[in-house]
This record gives C-alpha cells, structure tokens and sequence, in this order.
C-alpha cells in the first residue's frame, strides 16, 4: 500500500507544482478580448427553448438582417418547423419572394454585385454565433457610435472599423461615445472621499449613450431586441442544440445506471473467484 | 436441434480454432489479478478506436472532398442529415478522447515500466499507433476545411519546407498545388479514411498479439510467470474473461459517461476539441487572429515554437516524438515499477509530467517573452527526462521488489 | 457458493446484460436514422408545379418528379369515351390490384376528368414506356386503341396507364399523388389526400 500512497504522491505533487506554475500571471498575460475597445464582452446565455424569443429573433433577422446577410445553411421549412411557426403563416409574413419552397436554403436576397456597396461581402452568418460566439454578437450589435469620420457615420467599439453601417439605429436611436464624470474607486471597493468627505470624481470616456429621444424603443426594449436576435442566431448556428441537451440528459443518465450496474456485477465476481475454479 | 448446432460447431471448428482461440486470448488468458485503474486505459483506447471507425464510415458517406463541397458538407451533415450531428460529434469528441486515453496509457508505460524486457515491442508498436494516431488525426482537421484546418495544415506543411534542399519542392509535393486546395483535401481524405486506418488496425493487432506473447505486466513490477501452479498457470493471475473483461466495462462505463457528457453538452470542448475558427470557412487570404493547434498536439507545436530556427524546431519536435521508441533501451533501472524505484526516478518523471502538462498549456495561447521563455525551460526538462534516464536509474538505490503480487 | 449469492450473481449478470443490450437500439438509432432521405434530398425531391392549360388534346408530356419521369396526357372527350373498347385487353381495369389514391374517381385515374397522371416507369423492370396515341394496326398489336408501348419487353398500356393482359408488366402504372388548383398541377403533394 505504501507504493500506492507514494504514486499518489507523486501526482498530488505534481498537481501542486502546475498550479504553481500556472499562478505566475505572466503566463496568463491578457491576450486582448474579442470585444476590442469595448473591453469584456457582455455576457450572453441563450434560452433556446424560449420560442417566443427565438421567433421574435427570426423576424428582426428577416426584416433587418436578411436583406443583406444569408443563412445558407438553413432551410426555411426548418426554421418555420423549429420555431413553430405554422408553415403558412411563416411564408406569408416573413419570406418576400414567392417563388421560395420551403426546403430552399436560406441564400440570400443579395445582388452580385453588393461588394461595391460595402467594400466587402457581407458575409453569411449561419455560423457566426459559432465562429464569433454569442457574447460577442451581443456586445456587437449594441455598441455602435457616432463617427463622422467614417462612411456611414458610425464606428463600432467591438469591431472598430466595421463596415456595416448601424441599421437598427432608428429602433436604438443615435449612440454616442461620452464622457463622465464617475467616483474614484477606492482600494476598499467604496468611494474615494475627499478629507471633507465629499466623493472624489474623476473624468472618463469611452461610454455609450444614447441621446434621448432618437429612437423608437427604450433601452431595455432594444436589448431584448437583441437578445432575441443574438438567441436565433444561436439557434440557427446548431439548430440541434437544444435537443442535443435534452438527449445528452437521458444518454448521461444510461450510462451512469450501466456503470453502477457493472461495478456491482465486478464486485460480485471479484469477491469470491475461485482461482483454481477460474481457470478449469 | 442442439444437436445439429453441436455438429455445426464441431464441424467449423475443427476447420477454424474458435474454442482455442477463446481460450488461449480471453477465458484461459491469464493476467495479473492486482492491478490498478492505470492499467484499463488500454481498453478505453480499443473502443474509441472502434468508434472513430464506425462514425468515421458513416461520416464518409455524406461527406464532400472538393473544395467547393468540403465546409458545406460537413453542416449538411450537422443540419440536413437526420442524426447527423450525432455521428459527427461522436467523431470529434472521440478523436480527442482517443488522444486522452492513449496519453494515459503511455504515462501508466513510464509509470510501471512497461516497455522493459521482454516488452519492448510491445512498447515500440504503441509508439507507432501513436504516431500513426497524430497523422490520422492531423489529416483529419483538415477535411472540414474550415480556417482551422486550413491555417493549421498550411503551418505544419511549412515544417515540411525547412528540410534543405528538397523542402520547397516537397511541399509542393504534398500540397499537389500552390495552396491547400480541394486536391490537398481529398488526397488527405483518401489517407485519412483508408490508408491510415489500414495501418492503424494493423498496428492495433501487433500490439495486442505482441503483449499476449509477454503477458500483462503489473504496478509491483513482480513477474508474474515466476510462480506457477502444477498446470502451468502463474498463480497471481485471473483468466481475462470475465474477470478482467467486467473489470473493463466498468471502466467503459465511467468513460461513455465522460464521453457522453462532452458529446452532448460541450462537444467544441470550450474551443479546444472543435476550434471556433474552423466554423468559418477555410480562406487563403485572411490568417484568423491566433493559430492554436489542438490541445492534443500542443506540447509538441510549443517545442516548435521553442526553437527559434526553424529547421532545429522541426528535428526537436521529431525527437519529441521519437525519443519515445528507444525508452526500453534509456531504463537501466533493475526494477520496472516507479514504487521500487529510487527519488530520481520519481523526481524526474514528476518533472516531465508537468514539463508535458505545461508545453501542452503554452501552445493553446499566444507567444510572450516569458511564455518562450518558459516553453525552452520545458522543453529541456521534457529531454532531459529521456536523455538522463541512463544514469539516474542506473545510479539510484531502488527498493526489493517483492516475489508475489 | 451460497444459493443465496448465485441467486445475486444472476440477477446482476441479467440486469446488467438487459441494461446493455437495451442501449443498443438506441446506439443504432443515428446510423440507421442517416440514411433517410435528408433535407437536401427531400427539398430535391418536392412537389413540382406546372400549367397544364397550354396542352394540347391527346398530346402526352413527361415532366421530373424525384428524378422519375412523370408522364401527362390530356385527353379528348372521344378518347375518355374509348376506354371502353379496350377493357377486354386489360388485366387489371379497376387498379384493384394496386394501391391506387384516387380509384373510381374519374375514368383517367386522376383527380381531373381531362388529364391522365402516371408514373412513366414500367412495372415489369423500369423502362420507360413510349406514347403511341395513334389508333391504327402496330406490329405489336393489330387492334391497337392507342396507348403505351415498352420498347424493353413489350408490355403495354392504354392511355390512361393501364396494363394490358398477356404482357410482362403485372400491374397498372402508378399514379402518383397530385392536384388541380385550377390549370396548375401539382404533382407530388395533395392537400386534400
């Protein structure tokens, strides 16, 4: 037993000696976030089994999105049948072209010749909720700012230098980068306080805000907004997601029974062989 | 109606030795009775290799090898194919997996000696299936042709560019184009579904009719062939069947658990099984950001990275790999079993535990001074775990291995 | 061995062989389930709409319905009224010997009186059957009414696709499922069915 114990040993060791060695910070100097000058990304949970959100996702990416952005991956028939949404009325309300069955791919309603439009193709966001990752699209779509320096009037601190112009903006209305006069933070995580014990501010910028008034949804509406249309794009990345949870539940749960199930009948055959039996 | 069945049987074999063959590999198969959980990896990896094989053939049926066809249709596999997701992520979760287990299996080998006399092929068909296994699934990530796997095939056919003379025209060669096309992709697809199969299943036969030769060995490091009873049997020793073969579904069961855990609710493995980079289509002009291999080559791809010439990097990273197939011949020590070996052995091997587990951390992440740093540090540690072994067994006082189990 | 512990033993090997056994369907479930007809195969193979309006009376067209020809005929009322002449021939006038979706409907076996619609697939191997509408003496049949005509192994069929006696083919060819909504056919779905 005393080797055993020393095997061990040597693994909890070695545990120690990795995480010793993982705890220098340098190791893990910060690689610059995906979210870029918006610094972490907002964090998104999807909830693909809220259908209404994932409707109300597939109608804001058919009426704004689509015109420009393809889901070629995608059946139509799929996304009415995943969302249920009767076909008919899926047809009716939310595809233009008529010609459209509903096993075509979802390729877009763009002309050829849209590279001139944008400098670049828009790209085909099936896989962007994939290949980006939710928090990123969330962070995304919400941090569009005013630019004048740029074609069309707006920056973006995720994707500085975004081509595609802010198309939600008369639902957002005009965000602007401000700045504020906010309290220093003290080392205790209260307000720093002057000796007349007045709160220190200090001035910074880098804040989104909206000017009032300019769009047609409050705020919270407008993140719902894009909640929904960041969990359809979810959605719509793998469209099995929420069924392969729910199977994984049931699959998990089999093997688990079968791995008691086999212990006990080890145990069972191990506690009494018989070696000489064994072998005859 | 027995009877007939009875006939049938006897008739089958005495033309084709099922009752032998059964007896001498699974119900007469004697194998050490006292062995740990270190010595059911083996099992695990014969299963995954069986999954990767079914998947693989059903994957092949849907799947596209042109340019064009390869990305799409790996989503008309995950969308438009009834189940298809089921098959793929098995695919992906169990080539990761297999990695994992083989790499268990290896470290119980160090741990236990079990590449010593009389197992030393054994040992060096296993570090051939591992080699064949880092090829195989290397030709793998590419057939997806997603900026991963084009990125990541452009990176490790460079390395075949730092060889002098002939690299420029071997890379040429392999690629069959001036990029890695559609004719890149279905040559690597022929190697991948065929070739490398073929070997790998031969490999996997050697190994096991090797080991079946020798004998299972055992954490003590006792043989246990040294004390038989009047009918030959060692007498520490189980017939395979059933004991060992319940010992091992136990084992299946706990890692089918893991599997499906992975399979189900984290098939990309935060990235590092399925990167997120290779859910965008592969495209020549636009590098992504940061180029990480997967978790399974990543030591390796570090000591690459280590060296700054790029030659040097290539021949380290070979022998990395290759320095594996000699151990039989580096382990001086008389006893086999890291309990009796003396605090060199132990201190080394704790060493190159960490040194691997680390190297494997660094080539996730971007380079830093201080990573590079850390990678050389590593690396060396990694060799001179291997290089020293020669003295420090041969030099450190071991303790009695006892006669028994 | 107590009886007490084989009993146990039994038990366990039993419950654990059930358990693992009856994983099985399930593990095959996928492997079987990928060789339906996937989406792309079904969205291929989906209903086709056509105008029939523009057709001539006794013209006979063939349009693709899951990369199988389909074959239409339009008929003229003297045609439909010369169905009667060739029962004696037929081996199986009334399709009672296949599954037939709209049986006893019309004398065109379809959902409209005017317009035949069948499968242009030979039930004896496959061949595709050739249009002879023309009433006049054939090598193959010197009373010939008009109709279909196997160029393969010489099984024939009148104009509405039914099989004659006598000839390779067993049974009628088949009609697929299709509807009216007004000159547009559709062939390959019908909501009323």
């Amino acid at each position: 037993m005393i080797a055993i114990e020393s095997v061990f040993k040597i693994i909890f060791k070695g545990i120690i000696l990795v995480v010793l060695l993982f705890s220098f910070s340098e190791i893990f100097a910060a690689e610059g976030g995906p979210c870029k000058d918006y610094g972490e990304c907002d964090k998104f949970k999807y909830s693909l089994n809220d259908i209404e959100s994932l409707q109300s996702g597939a109608s804001t990416y058919i009426n704004y999105c689509y015109g420009c952005h393809s889901l070629k991956y995608s059946r139509w028939g799929r996304v009415a049948k995943d969302l249920q949404i009767p076909e008919d009325i899926f047809f009716e309300n939310l595809v233009f072209d008529k010609s459209i069955k509903p096993g075509d791919l979802m390729v877009g309603a763009m002309p050829e010749d849209s590279v001139n439009w944008f400098g670049v193709q828009p790209p085909d966001l099936t896989l962007v909720s994939r290949y980006k990752g939710d928090d990123w699209i969330y962070s995304y779509l919400r941090a569009y700012y005013e630019d004048s320096s740029k074609q069309y009037g707006v920056n973006n601190l995720v994707y500085p230098g975004t081509a595609m112009p802010n198309v939600l903006m008369s639902l957002q209305g005009n965000q602007k980068l401000v700045c504020k006069e906010i309290p220093v933070i003290a080392r205790n995580g209260g307000e720093k306080r002057d000796d007349l014990g007045n709160t220190i501010f200090e001035k910074k910028c880098g804040f989104l805000e909206v000017e009032e008034g300019t769009g047609a949804l409050t705020k919270e509406e407008f993140d719902k907004l894009i909640y929904d249309l960041t969990n359809f794009l979810v959605y719509v990345g793998e469209p099995i997601k929420a069924t392969r949870e729910r199977i994984g539940w049931y699959v998990v749960f089999y093997f688990l029974v079968f791995t008691a199930l086999s212990s006990l009948l080890y145990r069972e055959f191990h506690k009494d062989y018989n070696r000489e039996e064994a072998f005859k | 109606m027995t009877e007939i069945a009875s006939k049938l049987f006897t008739w089958v074999n005495t033309r084709l030795p099922i009752v032998n063959t059964f007896e001498r590999h699974l119900s007469k198969h004697p194998v050490p009775s006292k062995v740990n959980f270190w010595y059911l990896f083996g099992a695990l990896a014969a299963v995954t290799l069986i999954i990767q094989i079914v998947t693989g053939i059903w994957l092949i049926m849907p799947y596209s090898n042109t340019e064009e066809q390869a990305f799409s249709s790996i989503e008309y596999i995950m969308r438009d194919v009834d189940y298809g997701w089921v098959i793929r992520y098995m695919h992906t979760t169990g080539a990761s997996l297999f990695f994992a287990v083989v790499y268990l299996h290896m470290f119980r080998g160090l741990l236990y000696g079990s590449y010593q006399k009389p197992k030393e092929l054994v040992w060096i068909f296993g570090c051939t299936i591992y080699l064949a296994m880092m090829a195989e699934g290397f030709l793998g990530y590419v057939l997806p042709y997603g900026q991963m796997s084009y990125w990541g095939a452009q990176v490790i056919i460079s390395l075949f560019g730092a060889i002098p003379y002939i690299g420029e025209s071997l890379e040429l060669w392999v690629r069959g184009d001036y990029y890695i096309s559609g004719i890149t992709v279905s040559r690597f697809f022929a190697l991948h579904v065929v070739a490398l199969p073929l070997v790998l299943i031969a490999l996997v036969f050697l190994h096991l009719v090797a080991l079946h030769e020798v004998g299972a060995g055992n954490p003590e490091g006792v043989d246990i062939e040294e004390y038989l009873d009047e009918d030959g049997v060692p007498l520490d020793s189980v017939p395979f069947f059933p004991y060992k073969v319940l010992n091992a579904l136990v084992a299946i069961g706990v890692f089918m658990t893991v599997f499906s855990i992975i399979m189900f609710f984290f098939p990309e493995g935060g990235g590092y099984f399925i990167e997120m980079a290779n859910f965008e289509e592969a495209n020549p002009l636009v590098t992504p950001d940061h180029i990480a291999p997967v978790w399974y080559y990543a030591p390796f791809y570090t000591m690459l990275r280590a060296i700054p010439d790029p030659l040097g990097g290539l021949i380290v990273m070979a022998a990395g790999v290759a320095i594996f197939f000699v151990v039989p011949w580096l382990d001086r020590s008389k006893v086999a079993s890291i309990r009796y070996k003396g605090i060199y052995s132990k201190i080394a091997i704790t060493m190159f535990g960490v040194s691997f587990l680390t190297l494997g951390y660094l080539g996730t992440v971007g380079v830093t001074e201080v990573r590079k740093t850390m990678s050389l540090v590593c690396t060396i540690i990694y060799f001179a775990y291997f290089l020293l072994m020669p003295i420090y067994t041969k030099y450190e006082t071991t303790k009695e291995v006892p006669k028994r189990l | 061995m107590q009886d007490k512990d084989k009993t146990r033993r039994k038990v366990l090997i039993g419950l654990t062989s059930a358990v693992g056994l009856s994983g099985l369907p399930f593990a095959a479930t996928p492997f079987i389930a990928a060789w339906n007809p996937s989406a792309k195969a079904k969205a291929a193979g989906a209903a086709v709409k056509l105008d029939v309006s523009k057709m001539q009376y006794g013209q006979q067209i063939q349009v693709s319905w899951r990369k199988q020809p389909v074959f239409i005929v339009r008929h003229t009322k003297d045609s439909i009224a010369s169905l009667d002449l060739v029962l004696p021939k037929l081996a199986d006038p009334n399709s009672d010997q296949i599954e037939e979706p709209y049986k006893g409907l019309n004398a065109s076996r379809s959902k409209s009186p005017e317009y035949s619609v069948f499968s242009g697939v030979c039930t004896h191997l496959g061949c595709a059957p050739k249009y002879f509408p023309e009433v006049e003496p054939k090598p193959w049949d010197a009373t010939w009414n008009g109709g279909f005509f196997c160029p393969c192994h010489g099984s024939m069929f009148d104009i509405v696709g039914r099989v004659f006696k006598g000839v390779p083919a067993s049974t009628n060819l088949i009609v697929p499922p299709h509807m009216f909504e007004g000159s547009i056919l559709t062939i390959g779905e019908d909501k009323e069915l």
